[in-house]
């Protein structure tokens, strides 16, 4: 019952970002002065229901981690953060898939990166960028390679990633067959409350044009 | 006091076999006892236990109740009935379930009861199932277990104890919605606390009283063999109908091996690639173990973890498909024991006839590769994937050594069957020839983890087999095909493997924090897999 509502909730984040792309409120500006609070400080991400990979078959990780450090910048794009460290699946919660178990291993720093503000929403839009990992499974290996859409709201402290198709790419893939070639285009989808490693507290990015 | 069997005392050399077991007690699997004492006393008993789970350690409570005569006469089997072992496991316990996104659980219970009468001591296994209950918001979790549980028979005159000890929850875990699947399990090893009262004790039921006296007994049992003398399989018969009884003093041994848990490394063959067999960059490896049911028998063989070694294929896309994107994937295999293409050997007890104990011990050996064929199809409306995948095996039964009433018959070198296991062949078109076939589904709603069988991540497959008639059995002059070939031979006989997780030689996965170990660290297989009902 609970993964049922969870998969809902994903289904419906999902519309909600395609309704975002669809009509970009006019009150999204780009911004050049990012305030993130507070600054510096490490920060960690635990997954909000479950992460879907998709590499031509859908992988499934019903848990997910990252952790790592944001500062206040300036310009645009703005580098709010780097992901030090980004794992997918968890000894005894591997991420599944219906050719087996998944294991990816993240080559980190990835970074977040802010592009635009709304104040009326506190949600900031940009992109996870310098995504660079090897998945396996069973023989099969590739390396993807890319960025990946996304948002994060001040309120919730959810940073939603929803990637399109194109965005991450697939770089020597080895035994993995007709399954993941070159030309798969994978995509990189799910939720991460985000947190102040000491303290617990919800971080906040604000966009601003002095 | 005892009574011997009427049947021909068994050989000397019978009698030594079964001095692995325990001196005065047997441990019985298959075949019903009945308890002739009057009474019965009701046991439950509370203990503290206290378990390791992922967090760290935690005192829970274990009830344990059943139902065990007043009293027994010496010999006489009887069998702790209604059996419950309830688990109370503390909030914190619940917590490290959650956190693995479970939001039922299903418990199968292995309680350890240590038994013991004057000096000698056995052990039993207690196993018990739980039905599925959802995890609770708050406080404690409670698992209602229950299970058949051995009999057990007190040689001699004096006390019978039996004491709860370690026990082991496995722990299937899931969510309650009927399209979400499992998300794994969980064993959590529980010792019995040291404070616990009667260190454990359940129950004690006095053995040997004026009821005994088999006036019909054919002959008093000599000082020699009632002393205690270790005769494992043979205790005497119970005073009464002699025949039934007689079954269960020789009950069969089938269920011994430990099925339900799994078993530890050093217990199974080793799985690894050789200079004989060296890997290749597709190379995988995996145990597998499960049952085999023999319909003539009633019983089932239980067939111990074994070594596979796995060439996996490049999926290519299968036939066009309006409605499914297709890839087919054809990966061959072998099992792989002491540098041979068979199982390790494995033994069975069985009841040949409803009233022969038959052990056969056996090897599956293979005549020619397994073929694995896996076809993927994702539904484009919804991207759900899933995966048949069908094991086509020729497999020849072979018998190594054969007991028969206790006396072990000659079977010769080469006693198997005539041809390889058969089943229906869902494509007999494309598979012509005698082999085995089992079945496994991989099945995978976007969003959930995949469940099923899956040849990388394991699972269980099943299949329907016909045993042939056998062959070469027997020897100087004895021909023991016909006894064999009446007793085990014919169709309808079910299977059930269960294939671990894969260790992938040229991408192996070490067990870390991040990662479900796939590989050892000399790339065997790290999961071995434990045998499904």
């Amino acid at each position: 019952m609970k993964k049922s509502i969870r998969r809902s909730a994903l289904v419906v984040c999902a519309a909600a970002s395609a309704l975002g792309l669809a009509a970009v409120p006019s009150s999204a500006v780009p911004s050049t002065v990012w305030t993130v609070s507070p600054s510096p400080a490490a920060f960690k991400a635990v997954n909000v229901g479950n992460i879907v990979l998709t590499a031509t078959i859908p992988m499934t990780c019903t848990t997910s981690t990252a952790a790592g450090t944001m500062a206040s910048t300036t310009g645009n794009p703005g580098d709010v953060a780097d992901i030090t460290t980004m794992n997918f699946g968890a000894s005894g919660s591997p991420c599944t898939s219906v050719l087996g178990n998944v294991t990816t291993t993240s080559i980190t720093p990835w970074d977040v990166i802010a592009v635009d503000y709304t104040a009326s929403t506190g949600v900031t839009k940009g992109y996870v960028g310098n995504v660079k990992a090897n998945v396996t499974a069973g023989a099969c290996k590739f390396t993807v390679t890319g960025q990946a859409s996304g948002t994060y709201t001040n309120s919730t402290g959810i940073l939603a990633i929803n990637s399109t198709a194109g965005e991450l790419t697939v770089t020597n893939p080895v035994n993995c067959g007709a399954v993941v070639t070159t030309a798969t285009k994978p995509t990189f989808k799910g939720n991460y409350a985000v947190t102040v490693a000491s303290t617990g507290a919800i971080p906040t990015i604000v966009g601003s044009n002095p | 006091m005892k009574a011997t069997p009427a049947a021909a005392p068994r050989p000397s050399r019978a009698r030594a076999r079964t001095t692995s077991i325990a001196a005065f007690v047997v441990l019985a699997a298959l075949v019903p006892t009945t308890a002739t004492a009057s009474g019965t006393q009701e046991v439950e008993a509370e203990l503290p236990y206290v378990c390791t789970l992922p967090s760290g350690q935690l005192p829970a409570t274990v009830r344990v109740s059943a139902d065990f005569p007043e009293r027994a006469g010496a010999g006489e089997a009887f069998t702790p009935s209604d059996v419950t072992t309830t688990v109370e496991l503390p909030a914190e316990a619940v917590a490290d379930l959650t956190a693995r996104d479970a939001a039922e659980v299903r418990a199968a219970t292995r309680l350890t009861v240590g038994v013991a009468q004057n000096s000698a001591t056995a052990t039993a296994t207690w196993r018990g199932e739980s039905e599925p209950v959802a995890l609770p918001g708050s406080g404690p979790l409670t698992l209602v277990a229950r299970g058949e549980v051995p009999s057990v028979a007190g040689r001699s005159d004096g006390d019978l104890t039996f004491s709860a000890g370690a026990l082991a929850i496995d722990l299937a875990l899931g969510a309650a919605g009927p399209a979400t699947t499992d998300p794994g399990s969980l064993t959590v090893d529980c010792a019995l606390a040291e404070d616990a009262p009667g260190q454990g004790l359940l129950a004690t039921v006095p053995v040997g009283t004026d009821e005994q006296a088999p006036s019909g007994s054919p002959s008093s049992p000599g000082p020699a063999e009632s002393s205690g003398a270790p005769e494992g399989d043979g205790a005497p018969d119970a005073p009464g109908d002699r025949r039934p009884e007689r079954q269960s003093e020789r009950s069969p041994k089938v269920l011994e091996n430990t099925p339900g848990a799994a078993a530890d490394r050093d217990d199974v063959p080793p799985c690894r690639y050789d200079e004989q067999h060296p890997p290749t960059d597709v190379s995988l490896n995996a145990y597998i173990t499960g049952y085999a049911n023999v319909k003539k028998m009633k019983g089932a063989a239980y067939l111990p973890p074994s070594c596979v070694l796995i060439e996996q294929g490049l999926p290519v896309p299968g036939p066009p498909d309006p409605e499914y994107l297709i890839f087919d994937t054809v990966s061959y295999a072998n099992f792989h024991y002491r540098e041979r293409k068979q199982t390790p050997p494995f033994e069975a007890t069985f009841l040949s006839f409803d009233f022969a104990p038959v052990k056969a011990t056996m090897v599956l050996e293979q005549t020619g590769p397994m073929r694995i064929d896996s076809r993927m199809k994702i539904r484009l409306s919804d991207f759900t994937t899933i995966t048949d995948t069908y094991v086509r095996a020729p497999l020849v039964l072979h018998v190594l050594d054969l007991e028969v009433n206790g006396t072990p018959l000659d079977v010769g070198s080469g006693c198997r069957t005539e041809t390889s296991l058969t089943s229906a062949d869902p494509d007999p078109a494309n598979f012509p020839g005698d082999h085995l076939v089992l079945y496994g589904r991989g099945e995978q709603i976007v969003g959930l983890p995949a469940t099923g069988y899956l040849l990388l991540s394991g699972g269980a497959l099943s299949g329907e087999v016909t045993i042939p008639a056998f062959t070469g059995c027997g020897s100087d002059g004895e021909d023991l095909d016909r006894l064999l070939t009446a007793s085990v031979s014919g169709p309808g006989n079910y299977i059930k493997q269960v294939q671990g997780q894969t260790c992938a030689i040229a991408a192996p996965v070490f067990p870390s924090p991040e990662n479900e170990g796939q590989c050892t660290e000399d790339l065997q297989p790290y999961e071995i897999p434990v045998a499904e009902r």
